[in-house]
């Protein structure tokens, strides 16, 4: 093995040949440069960033700068929060929307890691599904909901359709292109091994593609908030996306904020979720 | 970030930009043609294209507007909550549309004023139906009193549909909270939800009601005219306009009657059999008002909703229509009704008391 890194050495640095003429400078000290832009933690800054942003927000509003009906100040925004849950609303609201966004995600994303696992292992399912995910993904979901209505009533079944359907189509690609990136050679060492079907499947294509899964449902999930708004368009009584629909209707601006407040603190709260979920499934690596 | 999860995203820009396309377009309005003088003072008005915006119409078009030294330039809108928005954030002088608890809370932090009438709901005028879907009518829905305790549709909550069964609700002595309202929205969505058979019924414009009708699929139990008339639009500007352009607004609004004045000279004539009838310039006006609504001219002549003359307002049901969202909790209780009106600009405002 030595033999074999020492002898192309003079060929691939030609220039320090006239250098190696001085010994001294062949074993100068040379200052670590290879950083690689690193990402170290700076917490203060994000937090600082963020105060500065608010301040100067609400600064604005206090100083009439802007009028309080275009650009609702945080304190307003606040209070808007807080009297909703102090007359219960926001916890009615909430639960009804993560109820559609739980049943509406789960069933989207079972479906779409089933259909993109087909997809990735299969050739006939490949052949079928990609032609149809891109014939069928680009439709806006909002264009179809009068036939939601039709199909399935303005009940609760036409809102998960509408969330289930905007989360399945980007986790049957992200699914597709985790599994299809799994290395070939693991699979093919597996397979040279005799390993049975079934095992490849569990404990080689599986986890391999496990990060890319759950990449795809990060996406998923913000999507299925995105459409939670859009499914609760339909004779919704109660849920966030009701709420933010009706306050905008009603051009009550300090309120429609408050409702895309709890919906972002929402995705805050399960891309969290998701964090945890990546570090104990992706323990492995 | 390893190369698979980049390719992912890349994938899904893809997706992104759909709904970044699509949010454009749901905010995108046009401008109608521009009037064939483009001289004096410039004023923007926003409309949707509807009948009930006519005289408008007519004016821009008969050059009433340029006569009052006015350059007159229409936006139209696709949905009446856009309009008094357009007002409020200076887009346009002038807004004219149905009034909305949108409205109304907009008006309470003082950014629009009604200065005259646009359409109202008047017996004998087919503007809004009542409608029941063939199976409940079968069933014995068959009075509009006999909404209480159904499941309709409506747009949303603080909408005109809103307020047309709290009218009713009222007339016939039971409350909203006795409607189970279900909002989808828009007009095609109820209508998604009427012909499923999820509601029992719903309030319609004309041409709908009409084609459910012709369908099968509905029946007419009355017009909203004939039982709870009131004051559906209004011509509104922004008190800052009033307090710094009142000639403007005073030009304006001669030049809005004089629209109103043709439109009632033209349509709301009776023959001699008490039957409507055809006055002058009633066909010139139908294609103006068929260019402008991009409808058909024979359907325009069968939905033409009745607008004051003199574009008079029915102060009672502003008052009334305020006291209604307040009641609601849709409109902020501090509202002084009558401070949503500027009743300096028309003459003669229909009103009972003070």
């Amino acid at each position: 093995m030595p033999d074999t890194t020492e002898a192309p050495r003079p060929m691939t640095r030609p220039a320090p040949q006239p250098a190696a003429q001085a010994p001294a400078s062949a074993s100068r000290p040379v200052r670590f440069r290879g950083g690689g832009f690193v990402a170290e933690p700076r917490r203060w800054a994000a937090l600082l960033a963020f105060v500065i942003a608010i301040a100067a927000w609400e600064a604005s509003g206090r100083l009439r700068l802007v009028s309080p009906l275009f650009l609702p100040p945080p304190s307003a925004i606040l209070l808007a929060l807080q009297g909703l849950v102090a007359d219960g609303s926001l916890a009615r609201n909430l639960a009804a929307s993560l109820m559609r966004i739980g049943v509406g995600w789960t069933l989207g994303t079972a479906a779409g890691v089933l259909v993109g696992f087909a997809m990735g292992i299969w050739s006939i399912a490949r052949a079928i599904g990609l032609p149809a995910v891109s014939a069928l993904f680009p439709i806006p979901k909002i264009a179809l909901l009068p036939l939601f209505i039709l199909w399935l009533g303005i009940g609760e079944a036409s809102k998960f359709a509408t969330i289930g359907l905007g989360v399945f189509f980007p986790t049957v690609i992200a699914t597709y292109s985790a599994v299809d990136g799994v290395p070939r050679n693991l699979i093919r060492m597996g397979q040279s091994f005799n390993m049975p079907w079934l095992d490849v499947l569990r404990k080689v294509v599986l986890p391999g593609a496990m990060p890319g899964i759950l990449a795809g449902f990060r996406i998923s999930a913000s999507i299925a908030l995105i459409l939670v708004v859009s499914a609760e368009m339909i004779g919704a009584d109660y849920g966030i996306g009701a709420f933010v629909l009706n306050a905008g209707n009603l051009m009550l601006t300090d309120q429609l904020l408050a409702g895309v407040l709890v919906l972002s603190l929402l995705g805050l709260a399960i891309g969290t979720a998701l964090s945890l979920l990546e570090k104990t499934l992706l323990k492995w690596r | 970030m390893n190369p698979r999860t980049r390719q992912f995203y890349g994938a899904l820009g893809v997706g992104r930009r759909a709904v970044l396309a699509l949010a454009l377009g749901l905010g995108a309005l046009s401008a109608l043609p521009a009037p064939a003088s483009a001289q004096g003072e410039k004023v923007t008005v926003a409309v949707l294209p509807l009948s009930s915006s006519a005289p408008i119409f007519i004016a821009h078009k008969r050059g009433y507007f340029s006569q009052e030294g006015l350059n007159a330039e229409l936006r139209s809108f696709s949905a009446a909550q856009q309009v008094p928005v357009a007002v409020t954030s200076g887009d346009a002088d002038f807004g004219i549309t149905g009034l909305t608890a949108g409205f109304y809370n907009l008006a309470a932090k003082g950014t629009v004023k009604i200065v005259a009438a646009q359409s109202r709901e008047e017996p004998g005028y087919q503007l809004s139906a009542y409608l029941a879907t063939k199976a409940a009518y079968d069933a014995g829905f068959t009075t509009p009193a006999q909404f209480k305790g159904k499941r309709v549709a409506t747009t949303t909550a603080g909408s005109t549909f809103h307020y047309m069964f709290g009218l009713l609700a009222e007339k016939y002595g039971f409350s909203t909270k006795d409607i189970q309202m279900v909002p989808l929205q828009d007009v095609p969505k109820m209508v998604a939800a009427f012909k499923g058979g999820q509601v029992e019924g719903m309030i319609a414009p004309v041409t709908v009601a009409r084609q459910l009708e012709a369908e099968g699929s509905a029946r007419i139990l009355g017009w909203v005219g004939d039982v709870t008339p009131w004051q559906l639009g209004a011509l509104f500007t922004s008190p800052e306009t009033i307090r710094t352009r009142r000639a403007t607004v005073e030009k304006f609004v001669r030049a809005y009657q004089r629209g109103a004045a043709d439109y009632n000279n033209a349509f709301n004539v009776k023959d001699t059999t008490g039957q409507p009838g055809k006055g002058p310039g009633y066909d010139e006006l139908l294609a103006i008002i068929a260019e402008a609504t991009k409808q058909k001219p024979e359907l325009v002549a069968v939905s033409l909703p009745f607008i004051d003359p003199q574009g008079r307002l029915l102060v009672d049901d502003v008052v009334r229509q305020t006291k209604f969202w307040q009641a609601e909790g849709q409109v902020d209780k501090a509202l002084d009704p009558l401070s949503t009106v500027d009743l300096s600009f028309v003459n003669g405002h229909l009103l009972t008391q003070k």
